[in-house]
């Protein structure tokens, strides 16, 4: 329950409208971050990666110990820092993964920027060790640098992933440096180490080397990074442009419900005082007054109808885009709602409803299919002689989906009106004089719910022996719907 | 005899339900928003009470009284409740007698509007009667 107003003075601003579009690509989405479920995604995605470094290393360390196997390419690794390289991976990748799962599991917080920022730098840090005994400076290894600036795009903001290169680029130099200073004895893959003393050895030839690098890691990073915002940026669109479109949804749904409401409630109150009338609640009123009543009472429940079909059909055309999710249902619950709706009216004018229905399983959108057969049924109450028969029969059929058949004894259409019925507002000559009551919408309704869910309709008539609808449900709707469970 | 509460926003159609109730010996109390109503009732709970769904301020403000009614420990909690609607079980909100159920929709019953007076009468007259 709502808390009771109070008397107190209030403010209201109406927000500004947003006239925002939907561009604004390169705007300040440009420089955001994935949202927090896309990164820890990502984080365990980087994780498993991993696992396969990991085995690349062991594998690596492994055959290192098959005798000739390397110095058969000129290569002569040491056999101890793939193996311990491997192992502290390992154990890095163990403490990511299960702090990446805690947050998955939402009991960790919002930390998955930090978990991706600790592997991105402990894979940087971890990497410049493998430099060093790759071979800093006669490799390519040091290009391996450019996965992790990519990937840095990819998981954060251009600022960030500029961040990440300047890292990796300050690991490489210091790397350089420290083996051109001798502080670390230079070693590498490479069984002969010529290239390496000769560049160790010029300076300029060296700074050049590791600076045209660098340079092609910032290309590539400029590049990325700039994809990246404008893939991020189109995501953005799109949720953004997702989230108008299901709010429209809503707003149009609960707008068709207040419209139906604010219109069928005045005629509820019509309806009501005049039966009040009606019934000598007020006092005896002269027969005329009666009759005249009556024709009130008559015209404004027709009309609640007319308004009610109007709007369902205004709605299911609006819905054509975004029809409701389907659901399993059983059509014979269906039909037997719609009769069980119609009984009263069949009674009153003496018509015979018999039935023969069996369960029948499909996937549709319930209110849709209970138009669809409400119609139909009320139409052949409606257009049978007062004492007539109207059977309906429902049936599942053995390739899946239901046939509905509905068959009455009325007034039957002419031949070449048969192709008309489905208009809006279109009725026969013989239907007016017959039916005044009726809004000519009914089978254009019927119509629409038919072609949105993929339902065969077959009318066959004679004119003064009555008509039957034949209708195939399918098991499911057309492509594209999901059904609820 | 029993008191009965109509909550209704349409004046009009309260009315005309509370006269044809008032003429079969009922005490009939109108109310045209859920917040009086509930107000009320709490002083005063009556016998049963006739209930519209949508209302100017809330379009399920009579599905949220229902359920305030019928929370545990509530004074109200055993007042039937007959619920009326001028939404055709066609639409998004449709509801039918399936739909009854101590969760979703926490009435004993429900008519649709326009509602036939005599209908309404027979409703309550069952509704009020020992089980």
């Amino acid at each position: 329950m709502s808390e009771p107003s109070t008397s107190e003075p209030g403010t209201y601003e109406l927000a500004a409208g947003s006239a925002v579009g939907l561009s604004g690509r390169d705007g300040p989405v440009a420089s955001r971050g994935l949202p927090e479920a896309l990164l820890v995604r990502n984080a365990l995605w980087f994780c498993r990666r991993r696992w396969v470094i990991i085995g690349i290393l062991l594998a690596f360390g492994g055959l290192s110990y098959v005798p000739g196997l390397f110095a058969h390419v000129g290569w002569r690794p040491d056999r101890l820092w793939p193996l311990v390289v491997a192992a502290v991976l390992a154990v890095d990748n163990t403490a990511f993964r299960w702090h990446a799962r805690r947050l998955a599991a939402g009991k960790g917080g919002a930390g998955a920027r930090s978990n991706l920022w600790a592997q991105i730098v402990s894979d940087l840090v971890v990497l410049t060790v493998v430099v060093h005994f790759t071979g800093s400076l006669e490799t390519h290894i040091p290009f391996a640098y450019l996965l992790h600036i990519v990937l840095a795009c990819i998981f954060f903001s251009r600022p960030a992933s500029l961040v990440v290169l300047g890292l990796a680029c300050a690991l490489y130099t210091g790397c350089v440096l420290v083996e051109w200073a001798g502080l670390v004895e230079p070693t590498g893959v490479y069984a002969d180490d010529v290239l390496r003393r000769q560049l160790l050895d010029r300076p300029r030839l060296l700074a050049t080397n590791v600076i045209s690098a660098q340079a092609m890691w910032l290309v590539v990073w400029y590049l990325a990074s700039r994809l990246s915002a404008m893939v991020r940026a189109r995501d953005d669109e799109l949720a953004e442009a997702n989230r108008r479109l299901s709010q429209s949804l809503r707003e149009r749904a609960e707008h068709m419900l207040r419209t139906t409401h604010e219109l069928k409630a005045p005629f509820a109150s019509i309806d009501a005082n005049v039966q009040l009338l009606l019934k000598g609640h007020c006092g005896d009123l002269p027969d005329e007054a009666v009759e005249v009543l009556g024709r009130i009472q008559a015209r404004s429940r027709r009309l609640a109808v007319e308004i009610q079909e109007m709007l369902q059909l205004a709605n299911l055309r609006s819905a054509s885009d975004q029809p409701p999710p389907p659901a399993r249902l059983d059509l014979a619950d269906v039909v037997t709602a719609c009769l069980d709706q119609l009984d009263p009216s069949a009674r009153k004018r003496g018509i015979v409803v018999e039935k023969q229905i069996a369960a029948a399983p499909v996937v549709g959108v319930e209110d849709h299919l209970r138009m669809l057969l409400g119609n139909v049924l009320a139409n052949a109450v409606a257009y049978s002689e007062p004492g007539g028969r109207v059977r309906a029969t429902c049936s599942p059929l053995p390739e899946g989906g239901a046939r509905v058949t509905v068959r009455d004894d009325g007034i039957g259409i002419p031949a070449d009106k048969l192709p008309h019925i489905f208009d809006e507002y279109y009725r026969t000559d013989e239907a007016v004089r017959h039916n005044r009551e009726s809004s000519g919408l009914g089978l254009a309704i019927v119509r629409h719910v038919a072609r949105e869910g993929g339902v065969r309709v077959a009318v066959t008539s004679r004119p003064g022996a009555g008509t039957t609808f034949d209708m195939h449900f399918p098991p499911r709707p057309p492509m594209g719907r999901e059904a609820r469970p | 005899m029993a008191n009965l509460m109509i909550v209704d926003d349409d004046a009009d159609f309260a009315g005309a339900a509370a006269k044809v109730l008032q003429a079969a010996g009922h005490d009939v109390r109108m109310e045209l928003d859920t917040a009086a109503a509930l107000a009320r009732m709490e002083q005063a709970p009556p016998d049963l009470v006739i209930l519209d769904v949508m209302f100017p301020e809330d379009n399920a403000a009579g599905f949220e009284l229902a359920r305030h009614m019928r929370r545990e420990g509530s004074p109200l909690a055993q007042v039937p409740i007959l619920m009326l609607t001028a939404i055709n079980v066609k639409f998004p909100l449709g509801f039918g007698s399936q739909d009854i159920d101590d969760i979703w929709l926490p009435v004993d019953d429900f008519l649709e509007k326009p509602v036939d007076l005599d209908a309404l009468q027979q409703k309550v007259t069952a509704m009020l009667a020992p089980p």
